[in-house]
């Protein structure tokens, strides 16, 4: 009866490409036990999915546990429906790791063709494949340069297409836009873009403008522990309106008189523009204490305003209101 | 037959021929990397440093002035002089240090290389199971070692039948000799092709895992043989011939050539391997009355040579598995 139930479960949850229940990963043991990933729940749908997250947060362990390249301690995890890890698993997925390192003596095209084989393709169709990616990424004349010759957007290139070679039905990308500058990392956002309207895209990041631009649904992981976890719009929907921003002259000491009235749950100052962020506990109240405040604080008030929200802004009240709970 | 039946024995017929397909990929897989460690092993100029390295110690051999006419006398007997001239260099330098070394300092690299890099991270995220890589780099290991053994062997003895006859004839008479030193160097290297291997998945650093296998050489062929010189007495008072992976290496090649009729049992040659790795006993077996050879020197007989054999490749499988068992379970990570 109960094994009944579990298929049942599993054949609702193949609607996901990435399905977790518990998913833990615990480095060391007895006193040195470090927690790297704490009992996640993750359920990435097709589509683009971002997971979002400041270094050290869990991302790449995540990943790691997703693609075999770790153990799991505890928990399961499945990728369309097969176990994280597996042979079957690894069939249906394209990886690129965070600073992907290759064989350098090999030109693009052979390493191309060397994953293509490994990934099940008989060499001409892998030759054939590995010539429609670099023309795809504009790498078409370099594919007989060594890899060790390429520059950094070169290397991510051919790394996105070693994923793509062996036409996976998913594709995760570990920080692919890190160490890129500006026109490197725009180029690797519009092929991303471009490819997920055709392969589901599992992406982590810690720059939180570049998953605003490809993203349709965010996991936002922070400590090990999933902190939020939907559809943009409706992330966006929820936290709209929740943070106020006030500028004067005086913003240190407003945010000192702030940060003791019971009306106001959290305030701080905002690094890019030091103005004050207050996410109110009474709504009402707030606005019509903010007056008084001023006048008792003989400051000048520029603005005061409910700003619109990016997804920085969400993120650092996530972790304000105790997404990170350590 | 109803329907259902027939729907069942498609769908096994359907899982078998799946089944199979799996597997077969996963074969298909390993024979990538095979090929893929083959080549990166084999740049020519890798390949030729290697074949020159193997056969510098047997050349300067090859370079002492002989009394022997070579061409006045009957094929077989030119032959057995030949390999009598180069089966200790054979043994000790060429398919010993030299090969081991080679096969050490290449196979080290495989697989800690690839993990400290970071290049294993994607190798286990594509669908091959990580034994398969495991095996699949010691095979190419394997094939490299025994193209290059193959190579150093035949080349060698051309060498040196060019040296003293230049006498085709003498070439193929010969080739059990070669066969059997072949033979050896196949068994030699599934020894230190699993020793490196698994060196090479224990260790983080390439180096380490070349280090060791290093260390196993020198003490093998340099570290017994001065023990043996020098504390000849403590040699079988504390056996140490169970640990004297010298001892075992030349009971098994001497047995191969033995199986082989590969070359005359004469002290010649014999009392080389006395000296240095005791498979026989450095008193003279001259008839002192007579002052006659009664037919080379005696075998130590610690071991028999087939225990030496099972001996090794138990070691071998042992630590194939051993490093099976830790790629499997270590965590890759960048």
């Amino acid at each position: 009866m109960i094994k009944k139930e579990k298929v049942t479960e599993r054949k609702t949850d193949f609607k996901y490409e990435i399905w977790s229940n518990e998913l833990q990963k615990i480095y060391g043991k007895k006193d040195k036990a470090f927690e790297a990933v704490k009992k996640i729940n993750l359920r990435v749908e097709p589509g683009i999915h971002g997971f979002l997250g400041p270094n050290g947060a869990g991302k790449t362990t995540t990943m790691s546990m997703l693609v075999g390249a770790i153990s799991i301690t505890s928990g399961e995890a499945k990728i369309r429906n097969e176990d994280a890890g597996s042979v079957a698993a690894r069939r249906l997925f394209g990886f690129l790791p965070q600073d992907p390192v290759f064989y350098n003596h090999m030109t693009g095209e052979d390493y191309l063709i060397y994953m293509g084989k490994l990934g099940g393709l008989h060499k001409t169709e892998a030759r054939k494949r590995a010539q429609e990616l670099c023309a795809y990424f504009d790498i078409f004349d370099d594919r007989v340069r060594p890899i060790g010759e390429y520059s950094g957007g070169m290397k991510q290139k051919i790394g996105i297409a070693a994923a793509l070679i062996h036409k996976p039905k998913l594709l995760i990308l570990d920080e692919p836009t890190a160490n890129l500058d500006p026109i490197g990392r725009a180029s690797i956002i519009e092929k991303i873009k471009e490819i997920s309207k055709t392969v589901s895209v599992f992406v982590s990041s810690h720059i939180l403008s570049e998953i605003e631009q490809m993203c349709d649904r965010v996991t936002m992981i922070n400590n090990g522990e999933i902190v939020i976890s939907d559809t943009l719009k409706n992330i966006k929907k929820k936290y709209i309106g929740n943070t106020y921003q006030l500028d004067t002259n005086k913003n240190q000491e407003i945010l000192q008189s702030l940060e003791k009235k019971d009306y106001v749950q959290k305030a701080w100052i905002k690094e890019e523009d030091e103005t004050v962020q207050v996410i109110p506990k009474d709504a009402d109240r707030l606005q019509t204490e903010i007056p008084k405040l001023i006048l008792d604080n003989k400051a000048i008030m520029y603005s005061f305003h409910i700003p619109e929200v990016s997804l920085q802004d969400i993120f650092m009240e996530v972790y304000a209101l105790g997404g990170s709970k350590k | 037959m109803s329907l259902e039946t027939i729907k069942k024995k498609t769908k096994s017929l359907f899982l078998r021929v799946k089944s199979e397909t799996v597997e077969n990929e996963a074969f298909r897989n390993m024979l990538i990397l095979t090929i893929k460690t083959y080549q990166d092993l084999t740049s020519l100029k890798k390949f030729l440093i290697s074949l020159v390295g193997m056969m510098l110690f047997p050349i300067i051999f090859l370079s002492f002035e002989t009394t022997i006419d070579y061409n006045s006398i009957s094929v077989q007997h030119a032959a057995a002089a030949i390999s009598i001239q180069i089966i200790f260099p054979m043994f000790f330098w060429t398919l010993g240090i030299a090969f081991i070394c080679i096969i050490g300092t290449s196979g080290a690299s495989l697989i800690a290389e690839e993990v400290h890099s970071g290049t294993m991270l994607i190798l286990v995220s594509k669908p091959i199971r990580r034994i398969k890589i495991f095996l699949g780099k010691f095979l190419g290991l394997f094939l490299y070692g025994a193209v290059l053994s193959f190579c150093a062997v035949f080349l060698l003895g051309w060498i040196a039948v060019l040296r003293y006859s230049a006498n085709l004839l003498h070439f193929f008479a010969l080739m059990p000799f070669l066969l059997a030193s072949y033979l050896y160097s196949l068994v030699l290297l599934l020894i230190f092709c699993s020793i490196t291997l698994a060196l090479s998945s224990i260790m983080d650093r390439p180096r380490n895992a070349a280090l060791g296998v290093l260390f196993l050489v020198i003490f093998s062929f340099i570290g017994m043989m001065v023990l043996k010189m020098f504390i000849a007495d403590y040699y079988e008072d504390y056996y140490l011939y169970h640990i004297d992976l010298g001892y075992h290496l030349s009971n098994i090649y001497i047995s191969f050539l033995e199986a082989f009729n590969a070359i005359p049992l004469v002290a010649e040659w014999q009392q080389w391997f006395a000296m240095t790795t005791g498979v026989y006993e450095t008193a003279s077996p001259t008839d002192p009355d007579q002052d006659i050879n009664p037919g080379g020197m005696i075998r130590t007989d610690y071991y028999l040579p087939i225990f030496s054999l099972l001996i090794w490749i138990g070691i071998a499988i042992g630590l194939l598995a051993y490093g099976l068992f830790s790629l499997k379970n270590r965590e890759i990570s960048v």
